[in-house]
């Protein structure tokens, strides 16, 4: 029996998770940055080049990002999973991500096969390094909860969408896009929101709420089946999909009701939650739950237009959704991981978790943020719109930078001063 | 008759309902708050004794873990014991930032302490020490806090 994930010492070191917390922040900026030397026309159609790096950007950069350094963090804590090797397999897949996104994007920018190429082995290397791992160190697991069953399914799904994503990459290195490209980019995109982030988002969620916000439990139905059902429809709209479209549309009614009830069910259980505080995280579970209740209606809406609205799912649910709920969760995780650290290591008198962050600029951030995401929408109506929404973003990615680097400058100004390790009773002088 | 994993993981629930409530009481005033922190103080104290004075040495014995789970586990209940001192101490001093720092640092400290025992180490002693489950957990029910 290992019980490697109840010691300190085996607990994942502090550098795992924050060098892609750090990075994620970058991304944004690049993204933001991308989209305002972009035409909002051409981001209309989800497969221009800009749609597809800047989408990328942030699915992989940013919100990806988050996700694996927070796996690193939760598998041990969540699910006495321990990752084998977890500071090298952290940090070489980190660095493999890193230059491979960057080479893709400019492989796509500049249609160059030799990056592209060289994109799709560092960016295959680092996400199945990582992903292999977790389900490895998943395997060893003898008590499947809810959530560890959540993040099992949701990386069976990262597994499949990276070995499409492969797939898709080489068709542009080979400038080579057949009929195939745009079913396998279909099925990418919809696994890797509702089957790779939505299953992880909602298991993580059966334990995160009740325990965190002491709000009510969910169901034994919710947490026994919805996983299954919703993994199940994504599988019957991919058969449908590719052998009879026209029925596609009820696949994607039975996966939409269930993020819908989800998105609802979160909000109820925020009302019902018995701990007062409202923090920029409560806000940001809030928005999600909106955002992702629009999403979903507006994706089955978007059937009955020709796709037109396509991209529109997409900011509502890759932004609204997945980044509120990822962002939210990074203004817990990074100062509780400095604080815990450190505490853990003998430095007593240092700053609370609230103290680290400055709440007003995490305020502002939240506002920059969501304020971005509904220009977004309107920019679909009014062009003019895209370039104010793009400033706000990068300005609320600025600021997310510098709101998680906080935490990590007490983390490493307090090891280097060593301000007390409790060595008063111990003091003659002074 | 409940199981040592149950008895114990509904303790954890009954402190959160605690916990909650406390800073419900808190939000409006921390001077009203007061004896309800040191309720719930005592209620972790009692958790915690429950563990490290019964559970946690029947564990060790066992199994012969000296310096195993149930060790980081006493580290992490000091850890907490600590901050809770100190949000006693943000009581006396009205100071209602410090309390709700402390608070919620207490907080994750504490779920995510619950989620490694209820994951992995109640699970453990239940499976280890399943034919003394019905004395231990009368031995921890009629534990007197010292």
């Amino acid at each position: 029996m290992d019980f490697n994930g109840l010691s300190i010492d085996q607990a994942p070191p502090i550098s795992g998770p924050l060098r892609f917390f750090i990075t994620a922040p970058l991304f944004g900026i690049m993204a933001g940055v991308m989209l305002l030397f972009s035409d909002s026309a051409s981001l209309m159609s989800r497969y221009s080049m800009d749609a597809i790096v800047i989408a990328h950007l942030l699915t992989i950069g940013l919100f990806g990002f988050i996700m694996l350094g927070a796996l690193t963090q939760m598998l041990p804590v969540l699910a006495s999973a321990n990752i084998p090797k977890v500071k090298f397999v952290a940090s070489l897949s980190h660095m493999l991500l890193l230059i491979g996104l960057l080479l893709m994007s400019f492989g796509l920018t500049q249609n160059n096969a030799l990056a592209l190429f060289l994109a799709s082995g560092a960016l295959g290397g680092g996400f199945l390094i990582l992903v292999v791992s977790m389900l490895y160190a998943i395997s060893g697991v003898e008590h499947f909860t809810a959530s560890v069953k959540g993040m099992l399914v949701s990386l069976i799904f990262a597994f499949m969408i990276v070995i499409m994503g492969l797939y898709l990459l080489y068709g542009y290195a080979q400038n080579n896009l057949t009929e195939l490209h745009y079913i396998v980019a279909n099925i990418h995109s919809v696994w890797a929101v509702f089957g790779f982030a939505g299953i992880l988002i909602i298991g993580v969620a059966f334990q995160v709420l009740p325990m965190f916000y002491v709000a009510p439990r969910f169901k034994q139905f919710c947490k026994k089946r919805v996983v299954l059902l919703i993994s199940t429809g994504l599988l019957i709209w991919m058969v449908l999909n590719i052998f009879a479209e026209q029925y596609a549309l009820y696949a994607k009614l039975w996966i939409a009701t269930f993020f819908w009830a989800f998105a609802t069910t979160v909000w109820i259980k925020f009302n019902k939650r018995k701990r007062p505080i409202s923090d920029v995280t409560v806000w940001y579970w809030r928005a999600a739950s909106i955002f992702l209740t629009l999403g979903s209606f507006l994706w089955i809406f978007d059937e009955f237009f020709k796709h037109q609205y396509i991209v529109m799912v997409g900011i509502l649910i890759g932004g609204g959704f997945i980044l509120s709920i990822m962002l939210g969760m990074l203004y817990k995780i990074v100062p509780f991981l400095v604080w815990f650290h450190l505490n853990a290591e003998g430095y007593m008198t240092i700053p609370t978790m609230n103290e680290m962050i400055d709440k007003n600029l995490a305020r502002v951030q939240f506002i920059l943020f969501i304020a971005a995401l509904i220009g977004f929408v309107f920019a679909f109506y009014m062009p003019m719109a895209l370039f104010p929404s793009a400033v706000a973003f990068i300005v609320s990615m600025m600021l997310l930078e510098y709101n998680v680097l906080a935490p990590v400058w007490i983390y490493i100004q307090t090891k280097k001063r060593k301000p007390d390790f409790d060595m008063s009773s111990f003091s003659m002088t002074n | 008759m409940s199981s040592i994993k149950e008895y114990l993981t509904n303790d954890h629930r009954a402190c959160d309902e605690v916990f909650a409530q406390m800073e419900e009481k808190a939000n409006n005033s921390l001077v009203d708050a007061k004896e309800i922190t040191q309720s719930f103080v005592a209620d972790m104290e009692r958790h915690f004794q429950r563990e490290e004075r019964v559970m946690f040495p029947e564990f060790e014995t066992k199994t012969g873990m000296l310096n195993g789970p149930t060790e980081m586990m006493r580290q992490e209940h000091s850890q907490m014991r600590n901050l809770m001192q100190q949000l006693l101490g943000a009581i006396e001093n009205d100071d209602k930032d410090k309390f709700f720092g402390l608070s919620e640092t207490l907080m994750i400290l504490l779920q995510q302490h619950n989620m490694k025992e209820e994951q992995m180490l109640y699970t453990m002693a239940q499976q280890h020490l399943s034919a003394d489950a019905k004395r231990i957990v009368e031995m921890m029910d009629s534990l007197v806090v010292e």
